[in-house]
This record gives C-alpha cells, sequence and structure tokens, in this order.
C-alpha cells in the first residue's frame, strides 16, 4: 500500500461537445507524488495535464478512476484537506479592480486564514510593494506572482502549480525557482507542471510526463534521463571520414555528421579515443551527449514538427519511438489499487 | 460566516454594484428635487376651495345616485333629464366607490403624499427590479466567466455551499439596500410633502395599501434578483441572463401575444408572465377577454377577468424556485473548464 500525496489511477475523462463531438481528454492516467517531492508534471498542450489537475481538485468530474489527495478521496473527501492544498490552475483571473491585497484577503476570508498572513505571502512572492494597486494595472508576470501566493496563503503542505512560471521574466522565473526549493526544503510536496523543462530539469526531483491523456513515464528525474542515455559521444577530429571507418572496424556504431561524429553505445569514452589514437587520428574534442529533459520529452512525445508540417495540439505521435501509446517502464511504482 | 463575509464584501467592492446604486441615489435626488421645486405649501385659501370643490364633486356624486334611485322608484326625476342613467343604480353609488373625491385632487402645484406616494413606490419598486436581476446576473456571471469562482472552490471546495453562500448573500444584500432605499424615498417624499407640499389625509388604511405594495416590491425584487442569479449560473455568463429576458419578452410577450391573437385563444394574458408580475405588484389586475363575448348577441356580456396576487405569487415563486433549483443542480455537476 504506497502512501502518496497525490494519488491518481486510471483516471479517464471524455468531454462531449455538439459541435466538436467526443474528445478524450484523459485516457487511464496514472501518478503517484510522494511527500517531500518537487514533481515535474510535463505534457505537450492539450495532453491532459490541466484536465487531470482539475478533476484532482473537483473541478472536473472525472469519468473513471481512482484519486486521493493527502489520504483523502477526491473530490469527495477534498474539503477535508483543502485547508492544506495550495493550487493555481492554468492562468488564473482577478477582479480587475480589486487591488492585489484585497484579492489575497477576501480568499483569506473565505478560507478562515488570518488577514495577516496575506502581507507575508504578498512579500514572498515579491509584491509587497504593489499590493495596494489594482491588479488589471498587473503584468501578467505580477498577476502569475498573485496566484502562486494566493496558493501560499494556506500555508499549503501541498503545492500544486500549473505553468507557474508563465509570464515569467527570467529574474521571476529564477524567483519562482528558488520559491519553490525553499518551500521543498520546508517539507511542502509541490506538484508543478510547466513547458519550460530546462526549469523543470533544475527544481524536480521527480517527474511524470503525459502524452494523450496517458502516462509516458514517470520516475526521479536523474532515473528518467539516464534512460534515454544512449551512451552517446560527440567526437571531431581533423580527418572524420577515416575516424569513422576505425571505429566502425572497432565494432562501434558511428553516425557521421558534416564537421564530427556521434558515436553510439560506448560507456566508456577512453574506448573511443584509444582506438582512434593507436590508429594516428587525434581527437580534438570527445563529449558525452547526455540527454535533457527536453530531449527525452520530445522523444517520448514525439513532439517535433516534421518539417515544413506544424504541429497540431497534443501532436504526439507513437511513430519513430516510445511515445504515446506505450509507457517507458523505469521501475516506477504505481499506485496501488 | 466567514464565506459570506467576504461574499459581501466582493459584492460590495463590484464596479457595477456600486454604479447601480450611484444610478439609484441619481434617479432619487433628481425625483425629489425636480418634485422639491414643483411643489409649494398651499395656502389656507387654497385648501379650502380645495375642500369645497372636493365636498361639490361628491354633493353632485350624491345627488346623480338619488336620480337614479329616483328613477327606479318611478319618481319624477330630480334635476337634468337628459343626462344617462345607468341600469343598475349600484354603478353610481359613491359609497361603493374605490376613492371619493378629496380635497388634494384639487390642488394645482402642489405635491400632495398620499396622491403620489404610490406611484413614486411602483418606480422605486421597478428600478430595484432592475437592480436586483442585473446585480443578480452580474455577480455571479462574472465570476464564473473570470475564475472567480474556480479560486473559491480551491478554497472551499463544496460546490452547493459556495453557490448558496453566493445566493443567500445576494438576497441579504439586496433586499437591504431595498428596504434602505424604498425607506429613505417615502421619508424623503413625506418629509417634502410636509414643507413643501401637501401631505393628504392619511389613515391606518392608507399606510397599510402602502405597506402592502411595498412588501409586495421588496419580494419581486428578491424574486427577480435570484432568477438573474440564477439565468447566469446556468448560461456562465451575465450577458445568458440578460439574453434570455430579452428573448422572452421579443419571443413570447412580443410575438406569442400576437400570435395568440391570431388563433384568438382564451385569456392569452394568463398566459403572459407580466400579467403575473402586475397582479402581484398591483394584488390584483382586470383583463378583457375578446374571445368570451364573442356569441354573445342579445344579452349583457363581461369578457373581463381578474389576476389576483395568490395565484400570481405562486407563478413566481414556482418560476423562480424552478430556475433556482436547476441552477444549483447544473452547477454541482459542472466541469469548470
Amino acid at each position: 500500500m504506497t502512501s502518496g500525496v497525490i494519488e491518481i489511477e486510471g483516471l479517464r475523462k471524455t468531454f462531449h461537445s455538439l459541435r466538436r463531438g467526443r474528445r478524450v481528454a484523459v485516457d487511464g492516467f496514472d501518478l503517484l507524488v510522494e511527500a517531500g517531492q518537487v514533481h515535474g508534471f510535463l505534457g505537450p498542450n492539450g495532453s491532459g495535464k490541466t484536465t487531470t489537475l482539475r478533476a484532482l481538485l473537483g473541478l472536473v468530474r472525472a469519468d473513471d478512476g481512482r484519486m486521493r489527495v493527502l489520504g483523502a478521496a477526491a473530490p469527495e473527501q477534498l474539503p477535508q484537506v483543502a485547508g492544506r492544498v495550495g493550487a493555481i490552475v492554468e492562468s488564473p483571473q482577478f477582479y480587475g479592480n480589486f487591488t492585489g491585497y484585497r484579492t489575497l484577503r477576501l480568499l483569506a476570508l473565505a478560507g478562515g486564514v488570518p488577514v495577516s498572513r496575506v502581507d507575508e505571502v504578498l512579500e514572498q512572492v515579491g509584491l509587497a510593494d504593489r499590493g495596494d494597486e489594482r491588479v488589471k494595472g498587473y503584468s501578467l508576470g505580477m498577476k502569475q506572482r498573485l496566484a502562486v501566493a494566493s496558493a501560499l496563503l494556506k500555508r499549503p503542505e501541498l503545492l500544486i502549480l500549473d505553468e507557474p512560471a508563465n509570464g515569467l521574466d527570467p529574474a521571476g522565473i529564477r524567483e519562482m525557482r528558488d520559491l519553490v526549493r525553499a518551500l521543498a526544503a520546508n517539507g511542502v510536496t509541490v506538484l508543478v507542471s510547466s513547458h519550460i523543462l530546462a526549469e523543470i530539469q533544475l527544481i524536480c526531483d521527480h517527474v511524470t510526463i503525459i502524452s494523450r491523456g496517458r502516462r509516458v513515464t514517470a520516475g526521479p528525474v536523474t532515473e528518467v534521463l539516464a534512460g534515454f542515455d544512449h551512451n552517446e559521444h560527440l567526437v571531431r577530429v581533423d580527418d572524420p571520414a577515416r575516424a569513422e571507418e576505425l571505429l566502425l572496424a572497432a565494432g562501434l556504431t558511428v553516425t557521421g555528421h558534416a564537421d564530427h561524429l556521434v558515436v553510439s553505445g560506448v560507456p566508456d569514452p577512453t574506448e573511443v579515443s584509444r582506438t582512434l589514437g593507436e590508429q594516428g587520428v587525434w581527437v580534438r574534442e570527445l563529449t558525452p551527449l547526455r540527454p535533457d529533459l527536453e530531449s527525452v520529452f520530445l522523444e517520448l512525445t514525439g513532439a517535433p514538427a516534421h518539417p515544413g508540417v506544424p504541429r497540431q495540439v497534443d501532436g504526439s505521435t507513437p511513430a519513430g519511438g516510445p511515445a504515446a501509446d506505450q509507457e517507458i517502464d523505469l521501475g516506477v511504482r504505481g499506485v496501488d489499487a | 460566516m466567514n464565506l459570506i463575509r467576504a461574499e459581501l464584501e466582493r459584492l460590495g467592492a463590484r464596479r457595477f454594484v456600486q454604479l447601480m446604486i450611484v444610478l439609484l441615489m441619481l434617479a432619487f435626488g433628481v425625483t425629489a428635487a425636480t418634485t422639491l421645486a414643483g411643489s409649494h405649501q398651499p395656502s389656507a385659501v387654497e385648501l379650502a376651495e380645495a375642500q369645497r370643490q372636493a365636498a361639490a364633486n361628491l354633493r353632485g356624486m350624491e345627488l346623480e345616485h338619488e336620480r337614479c334611485l329616483a328613477r327606479d322608484r318611478g319618481e319624477p326625476l330630480p334635476g337634468d333629464e337628459g343626462f344617462y342613467l345607468p341600469p343598475d343604480c349600484s354603478e353610481l353609488d359613491p359609497a361603493l366607490r374605490d376613492r371619493l373625491p378629496v380635497a388634494a385632487d384639487y390642488l394645482t402645484g402642489v405635491f400632495t403624499f398620499t396622491r403620489q406616494a404610490e406611484p413614486l413606490l411602483y418606480f422605486l419598486v421597478a428600478y430595484l427590479v432592475l437592480f436586483g436581476f442585473l446585480v443578480g446576473a452580474s455577480y455571479i456571471g462574472a465570476d464564473l466567466n473570470s475564475g472567480g469562482v474556480v479560486n473559491l472552490l480551491l478554497w472551499r471546495p463544496r460546490r452547493l455551499t459556495v453557490l448558496g453562500a453566493k445566493l443567500g448573500t445576494l438576497l441579504g444584500a439586496v433586499l437591504t439596500v431595498s428596504v434602505l432605499a424604498s425607506l429613505a424615498y417615502l421619508v424623503t417624499f413625506w418629509v417634502i410633502a410636509q414643507v413643501a407640499g401637501y401631505p393628504g389625509p392619511t389613515n391606518a388604511a392608507f399606510w397599510a395599501d402602502l405597506g402592502a405594495i411595498w412588501g409586495r416590491g421588496l419580494t419581486l425584487v428578491l424574486l427577480a434578483a435570484a432568477t438573474g442569479f440564477a439565468i447566469a449560473t446556468m448560461g456562465r455568463h451575465t450577458a445568458a441572463a440578460l439574453g434570455a429576458v430579452a428573448a422572452y419578452l421579443v419571443v413570447w410577450e412580443l410575438g406569442g401575444r400576437i400570435v395568440l391573437q391570431i388563433l384568438e385563444v382564451a385569456r392569452p394574458d394568463q398566459l403572459m408572465l407580466a400579467s403575473y408580475v402586475g397582479a402581484w405588484l398591483a394584488g390584483e389586475v382586470r383583463f378583457w377577454d375578446s374571445t368570451a363575448c364573442r356569441t354573445v348577441v342579445d344579452s349583457y356580456c363581461d369578457g373581463s377577468y381578474t389576476l389576483t396576487w395568490q395565484p400570481a405569487l405562486a407563478v413566481l415563486l414556482l418560476l423562480t424556485a424552478g430556475l433556482s433549483a436547476s441552477a444549483f443542480a447544473i452547477f454541482r455537476r459542472r466541469d469548470l473548464i
């Protein structure tokens, strides 16, 4: 029996529309977030991320599946734990003619949180000097900060952030990163969805990737990346053609490019330098090519567009890789039934 | 309680509500100022002359009734013999009249409270009905459209409680504004009558009638607010309520009425909501059914019929309760996306 802070198993949601017919948004999705994790939730546009978060928070009715938040069945028992969960879902909207302070004050009042907390969270998100301004004068990044402030009001044990870096400038993104790290250091479990994959890689210790409403991979970030490490190395030499011949003759897999070679399946790079050096071909550069989250994400979701063909929303394609319809087995512990 | 406090503050801070209250005060101020400017306190001579004219008119009515009764007794008719007398002398009986001539009827350029309180109150009720409907619709419509409800549900994931708190807050606030506005309104005109007009003969029956109109008017305001709230909730937008009312008025009250007349349907006014609103507000409304006497050629036929406040209240309550119940049922299951 797992004790996840968030447990989702077999979540299904289909939207029906007279105009557009039936659209499967989430199709048997599983997610497990354990206490203390900073968990990245990734997926292309329209892949079901926000629908999943909305279902988890009781804003969308799931057709099937089992969800628990902080041990409480969602959405039935959500009211019991709502005071311990801070969340922002997609770009939150606020009344333009209310000040930031008033916006938070009303939420604090409605949620039974001491109003004195408002100043603290405004300070925390960097809006202390702008809290008395009307929200309609806020930039997108400031509105995003206000949304995060609203999620922090309750001193949550679990923080769910949907695209928290949306609209933030580089300094704001760094502040958000520091904030999430600080919260995690204080024991707050964070589930963060974002398109800024480098950010996710920097702040998250675990990740789940969704495509076409299904989980395609999940696990610790390092393990996910390791699963896609093909032991590739970039090799630059003065005579690439000769080097390619030598490496192929040594039984290595080589891909030739205009000014460099990529050697695959080489756990130890000294094998490359020794093979070439013994034949008098001297290596100018030998760089390991480690996968980053972006390359893994694109490989899993099949997101790169074909040349000249604009990629459509959730244009995940199972062709050319283990995307969309099959999950990469990283030995991730599932949610017990 | 905190939720209601927060909702009350949110409602009061809304620009539209503030604008409607300013417009109410403006209309109130203009009406009071023009009344004050166009009225004067009647002199003793004016009052005596008006009382004399009222008494003379009353005497004339009594004489006419006397002549009619004399005709029925077969006695010679006093006065002008060419004057028309109805077959039924009770039609001329002053004692059976709705109201008898009073001095105020003969005062020119004098604001008389007892004569004008009723139409003034109807005007105020009409404004407050509009106020209640628009504020009710925009309060929830803007909240649903802007994501304010979603924000609130993240704090209080109890949909029916949140919607109920909003409706309760709305009705309480609208009732408070209506009571205060109407009391201030009537007191102001009472004072104007005292200092620059003529209060008129007031008695318990007058105050009871005025109180009944006031009470029914306030009830109508609350029903309008709940209706606007319910339609906007179902339509997710303020415009849904405005559109629904406009469509109803054009399609049914106007178009439907024409069709019913062409089809010669009996008592078409009974099928119109406006008839019930009028009947509720006025206590009763008399309508003429043009189809009732079509076959009667050789005898007296009264094609009129009356709608009283009791069925009117039942219709209005059923409609409002039905719309509100539907709104709650839809909101309970709706996907908030």
